[in-house]
């Protein structure tokens, strides 16, 4: 928590604490709509409603630079990218078909216990508190904090990964660089060039 | 912290579950990919909110991460649409047997 939390109004954070419940419900709504619905550019239309709720909640969660990427990236280079190959591979025989396999069921309960588990766990989380992880390692003298960025700052973030997740960072460059290649020896026409 | 963390970490359960299941049921190739993509916002979701409960950017710099990694999946599962296409029409993965001899 930040040290201008205790200052924030009653108001303020029940009117934060709607919003997030808002966006949780509406993205729980538009991810449900997103896979069940037929016509496949509805449901990325739907996706990009999902994405735009997570923005919202990665916000209200103080991850502002995640937000902003989120937006971005998300919805508006890979969302993009999905409707570009939709759109350009012009599907006549989506309306026809059942849009399920005869599995769904047996997926449909799959999910469930994916969820179900992940539900399970999620109430060990006490594990965390009191004088866990939260206090301990991230003890800061309060005489410093004036000059510690504010966790999830983009300041913040700029020390992580320049710092001690350089090599990942590099790693995550070298990745993207791997799928670029990949993407085009793929698409590429055989005959044409070579 | 606005909302208890068990409140993020059950709504990061339910769309990856949303997810899973998109991803197992769909015949669409491209939809299955979508579904993907939504179990991996469901999976930053809970890292933001374990970064935010631990006052911590690491779960943040894990999620952007995890953004990375989604696009290069995003571009080279495609890629492989497009190519497969090209051979065959359609998107039906019950229609793409060649790969199981």
């Amino acid at each position: 928590m930040r040290e201008a939390f205790p200052l924030v109004q009653l108001e303020t954070l029940v009117t934060a604490q709607t919003v997030f419940y808002y966006m949780a419900a509406a993205s729980v709504v538009t991810a449900l709509l997103a896979v069940t619905r037929k016509n496949p550019v509805h449901s990325m239309l739907w996706v990009l409603a999902l994405f735009v709720h997570m923005a919202g909640m990665f916000l209200l969660l103080d991850a502002e630079f995640l937000a902003a990427v989120q937006i971005i990236v998300y919805a508006g280079a890979i969302l993009i990218f999905y409707l570009f190959v939709v759109m350009l591979l012009d599907l006549p025989d989506e309306h026809v078909r059942p849009r399920f396999e005869q599995h769904w069921p047996y997926a449909a309960f799959v999910g469930l216990s994916f969820a179900a588990m992940a539900w399970l766990v999620r109430t060990d989380i006490h594990f965390f508190e009191g004088g866990g992880l939260a206090k301990s390692q991230v003890a800061v003298p309060s005489s410093v904090t004036t000059d510690v960025p504010t966790p999830g700052s983009l300041e913040d973030l700029g020390i992580e990964l320049f710092g001690p997740f350089a090599l990942p960072f590099e790693m995550a460059s070298l990745v993207l660089l791997a799928a670029i290649v990949g993407a085009v020896v793929l698409v590429r026409r055989r005959g044409v060039g070579a | 912290m606005i909302v208890p963390l068990e409140t993020i970490l059950g709504l990061s359960a339910v769309l990856f579950g949303i997810g899973a299941f998109g991803f197992l049921a769909r015949r669409n190739i491209i939809l299955m990919f979508v579904s993907s993509e939504i179990m991996l916002n469901a999976v930053n979701l809970s890292l933001i909110g374990f970064s935010c409960y631990l006052e911590d950017s690491r779960g943040q710099v894990l999620a952007l991460f995890v953004i990375a990694v989604a696009a290069a999946e995003a571009a080279v599962g495609l890629g492989l649409v497009i190519a497969l296409n090209r051979n065959r029409p359609g998107v039906g993965v019950g229609d793409l047997t060649e790969l199981k001899w």
